[in-house]
């Protein structure tokens, strides 16, 4: 019987969405194998109160000013400490920014298994783990073949438990850091100037690539972004050109995307580029030759100028309702 | 200042896998191999560091890997100016998990004091992006990952993250692992005459034994390769009036695939 546990980062007093999924897949994975979730929460707890309503058994909370800043040092050595106390079988660790910075030096300190990305979480008396390799050219299915394991999982992979959970008890537990002081910490955080939606965070997602023809007409991709409430991205090429900077790459070398919607404009479809966004829901395809290679990773194609549909689309996507 | 720059060979991004359907081993024979992308950020901000510190630097290239990943030291590292190279040839590790590569990497990289360990923030093979936090684990010592600016000062560094939505400012002591992101800097190529020449900088040749080290057992096993989900042929929406065409995708996303 696995007792999963998954650290609920927050933002801003907020639980991230990707822990809420995290909770309620492992939720559905113990209700079939029994055992536990158990939401750890380092810092500020507030966002942890609807716990249980997400799927959770059991709180946990470590708090102090060690937490008041961000380090991967810190974050190690109290979860480690979670796992040496508790024992939990599954550690999952949101793979976002700040997760993926300390997940690794967790399961180094742990002498864990470690398997990052995860889109699929199963259990057949040990845990295995599916993730895509070669930014979604192909799918490994990994057993875990130690005591305990320390699992990333990309957001949006799971949807939202629906099962109505109890309220989940909360207790408190020593993050062991006595005098700790890290190496190094973050001492500033940047915002960008513009409220954008994160790439690999968004639902629904608008690229552009070279059919753009120059720099000044990303704004159409950016201004269908905005009816369509999605975040912007971009090819390789046109990141390589200087149009538009590196933080909107899709594909191999840049992000690797699975939003319920992708429309890609003016892309032809190079490999490195699928590789990066073919894991969507719904992928839609606007370019003007009909034999690009995107039409053959696409649901919904439009075969015409760009130019004349992307402006077209944005109407009729207000239009709607 | 010693700085180490560990870095991997990896099938290059235009590479296809092919897939007839699911199995336990995937057929790495025909690949390409290149020096990973994101590596030679790391490379390349090593040796700009270098160039600012003059003679009192010295940069290491580390690898593991098998006799193929030498023609990856040599020209992406030696030739772009790295000093030296040690490459831990060992085929029980061709394939090895993260912490595996860590835990030897990490055996090599106590041998020398160095100040400032850089590599990629992931390699585009298995993607796992692990191998430089569980680095600075292992060395006990300060991390900054996805690092797209990188400033060194006595005994200090200052490196700007790539976040969700902007960027984080990570402060700390050296020595440090820093994982490099696409932005940091623009790598050079190397020249045929500093290819020619970079046979003559000194190349190490270690295995796990040499290291007082026995190969580190895995924690995991890949037992399934797959390919990615079949999709649908795409359908394609007439196109002879643009506004008709995007009315009709407008409904088609909202009544038929229901994502808006």
């Amino acid at each position: 019987m696995p007792n999963i546990a998954v650290y609920i980062e927050q933002s801003g007093g907020t639980a991230k969405k990707v822990a809420w999924q995290m909770t309620a897949e492992a939720r559905r994975l113990v209700d079939r194998t029994g055992g536990e979730v158990w939401a750890v929460v380092l810092g500020d707890a507030a966002g942890a109160a609807e716990a249980g309503r997400h799927g959770a058994h059991r709180v946990f909370t470590a708090s102090g000013d060690a937490f008041a800043r961000y380090d991967a040092e810190t974050w190690t050595r109290a979860l480690a400490a979670f796992v040496a106390a508790r024992r939990p079988d599954l550690l999952l660790v949101g793979a976002t920014a700040t997760g993926k910075d300390f997940a690794p030096r967790l399961a180094a300190r742990l002498d864990a298994a470690c398997v990052s990305d995860c889109v699929g979480l199963d259990f057949d008396g040990g845990f295995r783990l599916r993730r895509p390799i070669f930014a979604g050219k192909c799918y490994a299915e990994v057993a875990v073949e130690a005591p305990v394991a320390v699992a990333g999982v990309r957001p949006n992979a799971f949807p939202l438990f629906a099962g109505g959970g109890a309220d989940a008890p909360a207790e408190s537990f020593d993050p062991g850091l006595g005098g700790f002081a890290p190496h190094a910490a973050v001492v500033e955080t940047l915002t960008s100037a513009e409220k954008k939606i994160e790439l690999t965070e968004a639902e629904v997602i608008v690229s552009g690539g070279r059919g753009l023809k120059e720099a000044a007409n990303y704004q159409l991709i950016e201004t269908l972004a905005a009816a369509m409430g999605a975040a912007a991205g971009a090819s390789r090429a046109i990141v390589d050109a200087g149009w538009v900077p590196h933080s909107h790459q899709v594909g191999q070398t840049g992000k690797t995307v699975s939003p319920k919607l992708y429309v890609a404009v003016g892309i032809s479809g190079a490999i490195q580029h699928l590789a990066g966004m073919s894991s969507s829901k719904c992928i839609v395809a606007i370019n003007k030759d009909p034999n690009a290679p995107i039409f053959k990773a696409a649901d919904y194609g439009i075969a015409a100028d760009l130019f004349e549909v992307v402006p077209a689309l944005r109407d009729a996507i207000a239009a709607l309702d | 200042m010693k700085i180490a720059v560990c870095v991997k060979q990896v099938p290059d991004s235009e590479t296809r896998i092919t897939l007839a359907a699911p199995g336990p081993e995937l057929d790495r024979s025909g690949f390409t191999r290149v020096l990973n992308p994101y590596d030679a950020f790391a490379v390349e901000e090593a040796v700009r560091i270098k160039e600012r510190l003059g003679a009192d630097c010295e940069i290491t290239a580390v690898t593991i890997g098998s006799d193929r990943a030498v023609e990856t030291l040599k020209k992406d590292c030696l030739a772009v100016g790295c000093d030296r190279a040690i490459r831990v040839n060992e085929p029980a590790l061709e394939n090895a998990e993260p912490l595996q590569t860590a835990k030897v990497l990490a055996a090599v990289l106590r041998r020398g004091a160095y100040d400032l360990i850089l590599t990629g923030k992931q390699a585009i093979d298995d993607d796992s992006a692990q191998v430089g936090p569980m680095l600075a684990e292992l060395l006990d010592c300060s991390q900054a990952t996805v690092v797209t600016k990188l400033e060194l000062g006595e005994g200090v560094f200052t490196a700007t993250c790539e976040i969700e939505g902007g960027a984080a400012v990570v402060r700390g002591s050296l020595p440090a692992v820093v994982t490099c992101q696409k932005g940091l800097n623009e790598p050079r190529l190397p020249s045929l005459p500093n290819i020619m020449k970079a046979g003559m900088k000194p190349q190490e040749t270690l295995t796990c034994a040499d290291l007082g080290l026995e190969i580190p057992a895995a924690r995991t096993r890949v037992t399934t390769y797959s390919p990615p989900p079949p999709r649908a042929a795409c359908r394609m929406v007439a196109a002879d009036d643009p506004a008709a065409a995007a009315r009709e995708l407008a409904r088609l996303l909202r009544d038929e695939a229901k994502v808006i």
